[in-house]
């Protein structure tokens, strides 16, 4: 009729190649995908990421803490005060009066902090902190900021999020745009066992399943 | 040979941590410093080439000096040897010195009932670890953690069992429940008493009661699922295992739901208020841990 009748084997090893097919076109869609949404993204939300981050190291230099959120409906925000002697850690709901409470009692920035929470939620912004690495036996620090992107969920599969890293200073980056530890050195600078790529000079990003 | 090797290895143990009486070690930080003010003369080592005798030494005394500060690093799989390091920092700082230079002198060395000659991987790559936090600036942790890795060796491992680079993150360096009490024992010469296991919980009608009482007499570990102690509901699939090591400090009762926990982990004490039902499902080993007394 309109389809033309094939041996049972070699319409086997048809379907077979066509699945496999099928297969590497989707691997390498979402490969292209995640990386062009990564850049992109960061451009489209440039203004907001950099004034969260902005925000994060003024709050955090007048008293070191953490911040994100413990669920993916934003409803719950968890805290992390970190003094010389001991980090305390607190979790709460969104518009619990216990929030603004446990700020005050520890001198917190209430007010800045509120607004950064308010930043981080309206892109989905799940982790804020600061890490420290070192180079050269030199002590320095990142910003370290997750986002949990709604366009890059695939069902079933472990939760992906958008990683992004603000330096201070200028970065090196091999040909391929991936974080070197020093110029002159080709080894990778990994973060949480990840490589990170270059958006600009002073910011990378990378797509993990951990998001702190 | 290798009863040679084993022989020596008692006898030294027995100079070490004296097991003929059966006591654990115990010494203070006073007498940790002392020594260590004595090793002005420390030179590199053949054994270790990427730790560096100063760095080294600078390590030790941050640890004598700060046993909390003790630190496995970002993304390894050191957890569970930074956590049993407590013990020694706290209980017998100048067994564990002893224990260091002496491995970083002649590159093999007793602890307790175990004799550590680690391999040629381990010497090359013990100071070279980067990108893990503070832990890139303490090569004697390096040393250490590696070390116990390279020896000690569980189910999980048995797939993994030789280092390549970057196996501080993989099953190389895991610790299951059994191996984490088995390494307290054969180390420090604790009495172990523990309950749960690596897949089922210890089912403890009042967990609060049970953590409160025993931490009146010794130390107390805990197995801990990390992913939900950290990381909250951010998955739907999620494996319910422990994977990480905690040293309980204290816990409190805040009210009849919520106890607010004060434990050791990553360099540092943290206080985190939980719900009592959170605290069940987090737990899967409790290892209560008190130095021996008597005689043999």
């Amino acid at each position: 009729m309109g389809y033309p009748i094939l041996p049972p084997k070699k319409a086997m090893h048809n379907n077979r190649n066509y699945i496999v097919s099928l297969c590497l076109l989707l691997l390498f869609s979402s490969c292209v995908s995640r990386k062009v949404f990564s850049t992109k993204y960061y451009y489209e939300n440039e203004q907001t990421l950099t004034g969260i981050e902005q925000s994060f190291k003024t709050l955090y230099a007048q008293k070191p803490f953490s911040l994100g959120f413990s669920d993916l409906s934003f409803n719950y925000i968890s805290i992390e005060i970190i003094t010389d002697s001991i980090k305390y850690i607190y979790e709460f709901q969104i518009n619990e009066p216990r929030f603004q409470d446990t700020l005050h009692k520890y001198n917190l920035p209430a007010e800045g902090i509120t607004n950064l929470v308010n930043q981080m939620r309206s892109i989905h912004c799940l982790w804020i902190n600061n890490l420290d690495f070192y180079t050269n036996n030199q002590k320095r620090s990142l910003v370290f900021m997750s986002i949990h992107p709604v366009a890059i969920h695939i069902p079933f599969a472990p939760e992906k999020y958008y990683i992004l890293t603000f330096y201070s200073q200028p970065q090196y980056f091999d040909s391929e745009g991936r974080l070197l530890e020093r110029r002159r050195l080709k080894k990778l600078r990994k973060i949480n066992d990840e490589v990170f790529r270059r958006i600009n000079d002073k910011v990378c990003y990378t797509i993990s399943e951990r998001f702190r | 040979m290798l009863s040679c090797c084993i022989c020596l290895g008692y006898i030294n143990a027995s100079a070490n941590s004296n097991p003929s009486s059966d006591t654990t070690a115990l010494s203070t930080k006073e007498q940790a410093l002392a020594f260590l003010d004595k090793q002005t003369d420390l030179t590199a080592s053949n054994f270790w080439p990427n730790v560096h005798p100063v760095f080294f030494l600078q390590n030790l005394r941050k640890n004598i000096e700060n046993p909390l500060s003790i630190y496995e690093g970002r993304s390894t799989n050191f957890c569970g040897y930074a956590a049993l390091s407590y013990l020694p920092l706290h209980d017998d700082p100048l067994g564990y010195l002893r224990f260091m230079l002496e491995i970083y002198k002649n590159g093999k060395a007793v602890y307790g009932k175990e004799y550590f000659e680690p391999s040629r991987e381990i010497k090359q790559a013990a100071g070279t670890l980067s990108f893990k936090g503070e832990l890139d600036i303490r090569p004697a942790d390096q040393l250490w953690f590696m070390l116990l890795a390279d020896h000690f060796k569980g189910y999980l491992n048995f797939f993994d069992k030789h280092y390549n680079p970057g196996d501080e993150n993989k099953t190389w360096a895991a610790v299951n429940f059994a191996k984490f009490n088995r390494m307290v024992r054969n180390l420090f010469n604790y009495k172990v008493e523990s309950i749960g296991s690596d897949l089922v919980r210890p089912g403890l009608r009042d967990p609060v009661e049970y953590l409160s009482e025993r931490l009146q007499t010794g130390n107390i570990a805990l197995f801990v699922n990390n992913l939900d102690l950290y990381k909250k509901n951010h998955t739907q699939l999620k494996f319910a295992v422990p994977t990480h090591f905690v040293i309980l400090l204290n816990i409190t009762e805040i009210d009849d739901d919520t106890v607010a926990i004060t434990y050791w982990d990553y360099g540092g004490k943290t206080l985190q208020r939980v719900s009592v039902s959170f605290l069940k499902k987090i737990i899967f080993g409790i290892s209560h841990i008190t130095p021996k007394k008597g005689h043999a």
